[in-house]
């Protein structure tokens, strides 16, 4: 059942020219005009066609509108609603999702009695919904193009409607000529229309018909609408298999046919666009066979061997489209519409043969891009480092994240298993940098990272004492010294890593440890070269470059910077430390240019932070816990200092190797631990789409302040277990496999004394309490249960030859647990264990010695797990402030609730 | 997505109180056998394909059996049986018993989709039971109907007139058929045959139709076909691990279609747009390890999924990593290409450094940016590469493309192998 249309067809159609399919006076109504793809697209099409979307619809979204250089197009909850305020159209496009695609054409035809035309954008409809859109489309007497098509355009009238031929900027491509086409890829249509115009032929209506088994606006209508369009010379046709829509169109113009597809006969199951596959009459053969028949010829034309006549041409290859259009137009006594544009030749417009000699026929040289891609292309070369794309970051990093599986986090790719076995400072670069590094740039972390350590005589040093002094806990204390470490302190280095990313970018610095490079070209006026030199002695800057020079750093910038003047600024010398250290991932667009301005400022602050955890008297004029200033900044690293302070001696290998384990595992554990969030809800508040306006110390106050005794601090609760059931053990060397303990004996002890609690609890109706650093939520159920975290670093351990007595003792309780009956299977020794385990045995000498009281011990555990985590939130804040958007931690207050 | 057989066809007929042939499954008894035996007469074996295939009467894979010992030794026959049609091979896992029918007419009747009239379809012929090909073009009718109101009584009477079906069926035929198109249109299928349909006798003479073969098709597209609960196992044979990990990622934003061409191959190809599919599978043919079509604007996200995946499965025996696509209209270049350029510089950190070369062309929007990203990537991770635009002709790039592979097997592989210091380069 039909309305009658046009033409002689057995279905109605309502186009009788293809001058009427896009034309100035249609007016467009966009459903699901808010949704990612249309968002993105329909303000293209609304500009380049003189504005004529009208309304859009988004159910709930009504008052808003979607933003476009002609002004707002606005957005109703439905049709009606659009209608109802007044708004008249005659065309709807569908950008709704698959399964409710049928019930927008449904709402534009009962809705709107003036709709003559429907474009359906949507992919993957199923053929129910397509039958049934095709049966009220033929009802009410409405054309409808697609579906799973980009719309169509006219060249002449300057119009699309619904989709994106012609792409973000479609007279680049759609120049106004006499030829029409109509192709089952959308993406085709484009493509074709470019190779024409390279040849001298410019389009006039461009229609993507989509390829799903419903076709429906296909080639019988487009033949008869061709005819009886006086700007259409001829047609190019893109055909897939699948469908006998070619077969019965009745051309009366010359048309170049291009039928792709042969290859499908080896497939089983259809690929990429839906239809046919082989071996139905109307497989690609079998429409090359139609189009041969149509055109009179007995080939297939390609260059070598040009087959076709008057009346068309048959390809299968979409670049030899041009050439058979022009033989053909030819014999029709045709001459292009214009010159030709440019040439289908291959024209790299990128290469590099990275030293490798190739052969002639391959190595092409890389030649200049036309306009406006070759301006384009030099405004590249000119940019440094990577962009993110800014989106909400609400519960997402770019920085870390948790295998669900094997419950092991990692930093910008790297496992924190891995992690454990790099120095701190490696795992510094890592955060920040995306890249461990090597040698040369763990040394550099060490001298801008160990200019700040020693806080003696500085406000930082004062205020976290003040803050110590009143009992507040370990992060409460750094959070106070941060404070202290404010935008003013880091605005001059800040400036001069901008500046030295400008004039070494400009001057072509690939490598910055190369010492060598020529750095002649480089020139400052007298302003800038203030910023940079001083007029007497800067100690620290002083200091900082004769740590350099005793590690033996090589650093472009830095020699560069020394040779300028006698008297460097310190933040002139910080920043060339870190300019150097971040010029790789930079260069490898790893990370932004606002990331390596904010080096400097990082590494105050690591200093700051990481210094401030030893107490007051440890800072003094000659150095930092004993450790000499010279000392300090040209030998020792950031791994030594940090252990130092945290045990308030001098570590021992053993020791080190502990220390960089424990931090290493507690870098992070995800963007949804609670220390991550708050680092990302401080970012979030300052607004990251400014990003200079983020105080990187009120972030890591942001983190500071979201840890505490459950978190972080909780290390504590194992080493407490273990003290409990050392308690009246001599224990003279935790390290020793002969400490004379039967450790054994002692766990099944235990096991038993626990079961008996855990059994009287039961009786009263009370849950008894957990062991701590046992079992695991994840790896539980298996006879024998290991934490693949844990059994990872036991074997490092192990293979180093270290023995730990607490690390053992847990390993035979979880056994005497279950040989006790205690538990169902044999728990596992969880990751907290190691941290425990770690932490006791680098104490235990002083805890033994009675130096060390039970609240600071349970401060050391505290103070290990902020000196880990400080990093991994530094690599929070500073992927937040590069890809967020302001305030994108927040909570819909659809979400939120009220209890009562 | 094809279901052949009586053993699910049955079932499925039940739905809708279709009166079929009594079928026993694989595991039936020797008992059941007999019985079904006693009952009908005879049986017919079948062997039962996961999927669609066709042919398989003419192939001699139809065994029919008077006693049990002939039933079973049928069974023994085509329980593991091997098909090949066309380009299509199968390898049988069962096989179905089935009560024989005796009747005097077979009904050949299927649904499906016509692109000539771009409406549902009744394909009809009381000269049913053999090929339709075979029939008699006069005697089938090709009714299409509309979709809305449905296959109703009077498109099936007039259809049955329209051909001068023989009188006596077509009352039972107009009362029954029109329950198939409840089933076909509210199941997700595509195409529902019937072959044959025979016309069974009552007592008193008057028959009843009952389906004796079953085939029908499901659209991917539509979720309808859920609703009947089959088990999975039924659809997933052909897909291989790659294809089961990549189909994962199907949604409704970015095609995300692969095919496996050769598992041998040695050009990785990431394909954008179905038109360049086409064309690149065509022209790469067996150098290409799979056939893609990646476009639709796929986001970041799933973008870099999908490399990731290819690059697992893959990378380590290519020698070129080829991404192709027109000028696309919407797909966001940057977008994509930043997706790809860090699944692969992953790829690399996680699996070490493979020897590659990188060729590239495409157009779209942010397409400069795009390029950018990759040409970084390539040049961080010391991949020789190429990238050209969409002013050079695609099929000259995928030239290009092949020219590359060929001089990596014939040693370049071993020289960038040895620039990025790789010991063992896969032999490719």
């Amino acid at each position: 059942m039909h309305q009658q249309g046009v033409g002689d067809f057995a279905y109605y159609v309502g186009i009788s020219s293809l001058s009427q399919i896009a034309t100035r006076h249609d007016r467009v109504c966009v459903l699901n005009i808010l949704g990612g793809e249309s968002s993105e697209v329909t303000p293209v099409s609304h500009v380049w066609s003189g504005g004529n979307v009208v309304f859009g619809t988004a159910p709930g979204k009504s008052g808003q509108v979607l933003e476009t250089s002609l002004g707002p197009v606005p957005v109703f909850n439905s049709v009606r609603e659009g209608l109802d305020a007044g708004h008249r159209f005659n065309c709807g496009v569908v950008y709704l999702p698959p399964t409710a695609a049928r019930d927008g054409v449904a709402e534009l035809i009962r809705v709107n009695p003036e709709l003559k035309k429907i474009f359906i954008i949507t992919e993957k409809i199923a053929v129910h919904d397509a039958r049934e859109i095709r049966a009220m489309g033929q009802q009410a007497g409405i054309d409808i193009f697609g579906a799973n098509c980009l719309g169509v355009a006219d060249a002449w009238n300057e119009v699309r409607i619904g989709g994106a031929l012609g792409g973000d900027s479609p007279s680049d491509t759609l120049k106004r000529g006499s030829i029409a086409i109509l192709s089952n890829s959308g993406g085709f249509t484009t493509t074709i229309a470019q190779y024409l115009r390279m040849a001298g032929w410019g389009t006039t209506t461009l229609v993507s018909s989509g390829k799903d088994i419903y076709i429906h606006y296909a080639a019988p209508e487009f033949a008869f609408a061709l005819a009886n369009d006086a700007r259409s010379k001829a047609a190019v046709l893109y055909c897939e298999p699948g469908g006998y829509y070619e077969r019965d169109a009745d051309f009366t113009k010359p048309v170049v046919a291009c039928v792709v597809g042969r290859w499908k006969s080896r497939l089983t199951r259809a690929v990429g666009h839906a239809g046919a596959m082989a071996g139905g009459s109307d497989d690609a053969a079998a429409k090359e066979a139609w189009f041969m028949e149509k055109f009179g010829v007995d080939g297939i034309y390609t260059p070598d061997k040009p087959v076709f006549s008057a009346k068309g041409a048959l390809v299968t290859n979409i670049a030899h489209i041009p050439a058979a259009l022009t033989a053909v137009m030819r014999a029709n006594a045709t001459l292009p519409d214009f010159e030709p544009e440019g040439t289908m030749e291959l024209k790299p417009w990128f290469g590099s043969n990275m030293g490798i000699e190739l052969p002639a026929a391959i190595d092409l040289p890389v030649v200049q891009a036309m306009p406006p891609y070759r301006e384009q292309i030099g405004a590249l070369a000119s940019q440094v480092g990577a962009v993110f794309a800014r989106q909400n970051m609400k519960d997402i990093s770019g920085a870390s994240q948790m295998d669900p599986r094997t419950q092991v986090s990692s930093l910008h790719g790297v496992t924190m298993l891995q992690a454990a076995q790099n120095s701190l400072e490696a795992n510094l670069a890592l955060a920040l940098l995306r890249e461990a590094g090597g040698r040369n740039d763990r040394a550099l972390v060490n001298i801008a990272v160990g200019a700040f350590l020693n806080l003696h005589g500085t406000p930082a040093l004062a205020a976290a004492d003040a803050a110590r002094e009143s009992g507040s806990a370990p992060n409460a204390v750094l959070a106070a010294a941060a404070a202290m470490v404010g935008p003013r302190a880091a605005e001059p280095a800040r400036q001069v890593a901008a500046l030295m990313i400008e004039l070494f970018s400009r001057a072509g610095l690939r490598r910055a440890e190369d010492d060598s490079f020529d750095a002649s070209a480089i020139e400052i006026d007298e302003a800038t070269r203030a910023r940079l030199i001083g007029s007497e002695a800067d100690p620290l800057a002083g200091a900082m470059i004769e740590a350099a020079i005793a590690r033996g750093v090589r650093s472009a910038p830095l020699g560069w910077l020394i040779r300028l003047g006698a008297h460097p600024r310190a933040e002139a010398v910080l920043a060339a430390l870190t300019t150097t250290l971040a010029w790789g991932p930079l260069q490898r667009k790893r990370v932004s240019r606002t990331t390596v301005e904010n080096l400097p400022w990082w590494m105050r602050l690591t200093g700051t932070l990481i210094g401030a955890t030893a107490p007051a008297e440890q800072h003094t004029e000659q150095g930092l816990c004993g450790i000499a200033q010279t000392r300090l900044l040209g030998e020792s690293s950031l791994t030594e200092v940090a252990a130092t302070a945290l045990l308030g001696r001098a570590p021992g290998s053993d020791d080190l190797f502990a220390y960089q384990t424990l931090t290493g595992l507690l870098l992070t554990n995800g963007p949804g631990a609670i220390s991550a969030q708050g680092a990302k809800g401080a970012v979030s508040a300052d607004g990251p789409e400014t990003p200079s306006r983020v105080q990187l110390n009120k972030a890591m106050i942001g983190f500071l302040s979201h840890t505490g005794f459950a978190h972080g601090g909780n290390g504590f609760e194992g080493v407490a277990f273990l003290l409990e059931r050392f308690a009246g053990h001599t224990l003279a060397d935790p390290a020793s496999p002969d400490h004379g303990l039967d450790l054994t004996a002692m766990a099944t002890a235990y096991a038993r004394e626990y079961g008996a609690e855990r059994a009287a609890s039961k009786e009263v109706g009370s849950a008894a309490r957990n062991i701590p650093c046992v079992n695991h939520p994840v790896f539980k159920d298996k006879p024998v249960n290991i934490d693949p975290r844990e059994e990872f670093v036991r074997k490092l351990f192990e293979a180093r030859g270290e023995y730990n007595v607490f690390h053992d003792y847990y390993r035979k309780l979880v056994q005497a647990l279950y040989d006790e009956g205690v538990t169902r299977n044999v728990f596992c020794v969880n990751v907290d264990a190691l941290i425990a385990t770690l932490l006791l045995k680098m104490m235990w000498p002083a805890w033994q010695a009675g130096s060390l009281a039970p609240n600071e011990l349970e401060t050391a555990a505290f103070t290990a797990f902020l000196h880990g985590r400080l990093i991994g939130c530094a690599a929070e804040i500073e992927d937040h402030l590069n890809r967020g958007k302001n305030m994108d931690t927040r909570t819909p207050q659809s979400q939120v609730r009220f209890v009562a | 997505m094809q279901i052949t057989g009586m053993l699910y066809g049955s079932k499925l007929l039940e739905f809708v109180e279709f009166p079929s042939a009594e079928v026993l499954g694989p595991d039936a008894s020797e008992e059941a056998i007999k019985a079904m035996i006693e009952r009908h007469g005879s049986v017919f074996i079948k062997p039962v394909f996961k999927g669609g295939v066709g042919k398989k009467g003419k192939a001699g894979l139809l065994g029919r059996a008077k006693d049990l010992k002939g039933a079973l030794a049928e069974k023994e026959r085509l329980y593991f049986v091997e098909h090949h049609h066309g380009n299509q091979s199968a390898k049988a896992n069962g096989v179905t018993f089935e009560g024989a029918v005796p009747a005097e007419h077979e009904i050949y009747f299927s649904l499906s989709v016509s692109t000539e009239f771009r409406a549902p379809t009744l394909t009809i012929t009381h000269c049913g039971g053999m090929d339709i090909e075979e029939v008699d073009e006069k005697h089938i009718a090709r009714v299409p109907f509309d979709a809305l109101t449905g296959m109703k009584a009077f498109v099936v009477a007039n259809a049955l007139a329209d051909i001068g079906a023989p009188p006596e069926i077509i009352s039972p035929l107009v009362q029954q058929l029109p329950k198939l198109w409840e089933l076909y249109h509210n199941f997700g299928m595509t195409t529902l045959e019937l072959n044959p349909i025979r016309m069974r006798p009552d007592r008193r003479g008057r028959l009843t139709p009952v389906a004796c073969d079953f085939k029908c098709g499901f659209d991917r597209d539509d979720a309808r076909w859920h609703r009947l609960n089959l088990p999975s196992e039924l659809f997933a044979a052909d897909y291989s691990d790659f294809e089961q990990e990549i189909n994962q990622l199907r949604t409704h934003q970015g095609q995300s279609d692969v095919y496996v061409i050769n598992d041998k191959g040695t050009v990785l190809a990431p394909t954008f747009g179905g038109g360049a599919n086409s064309l690149v599978t065509e022209m790469l043919g067996d150098d290409a390890i799979i056939s893609s079509d990646f476009g639709g604007n796929p986001p970041y996200e799933k973008m870099k999924s999908v490399a990731a995946i290819c690059f697992r499965h893959w990378l380590a025996q290519s020698n070129v990593l080829f991404v192709i696509g027109g000028k696309s209209n919407n797909t966001d270049i940057f977008e994509t290409f930043r997706a790809m350029a860090d699944a692969l510089r992953e790829h690399f950190a996680k699996h070490g450094p493979t020897p590659l070369f990188v060729v590239i062309g495409r157009g779209g929007p942010n397409l400069v940016r795009g390029m950018g990203v990759f040409r970084d990537t390539c040049e961080a991770l010391g991949l020789p590469y190429r990238i050209f635009g969409f002013d050079s002709a695609m099929s000259e790039v995928v030239d290009y493309a092949r020219e590359v592979n060929e001089w990596m097997k014939a040693g370049g592989r071993a020289q960038i192998a040895a620039r990025l210091g790789v010991t063992q380069a896969v032999a490719a």
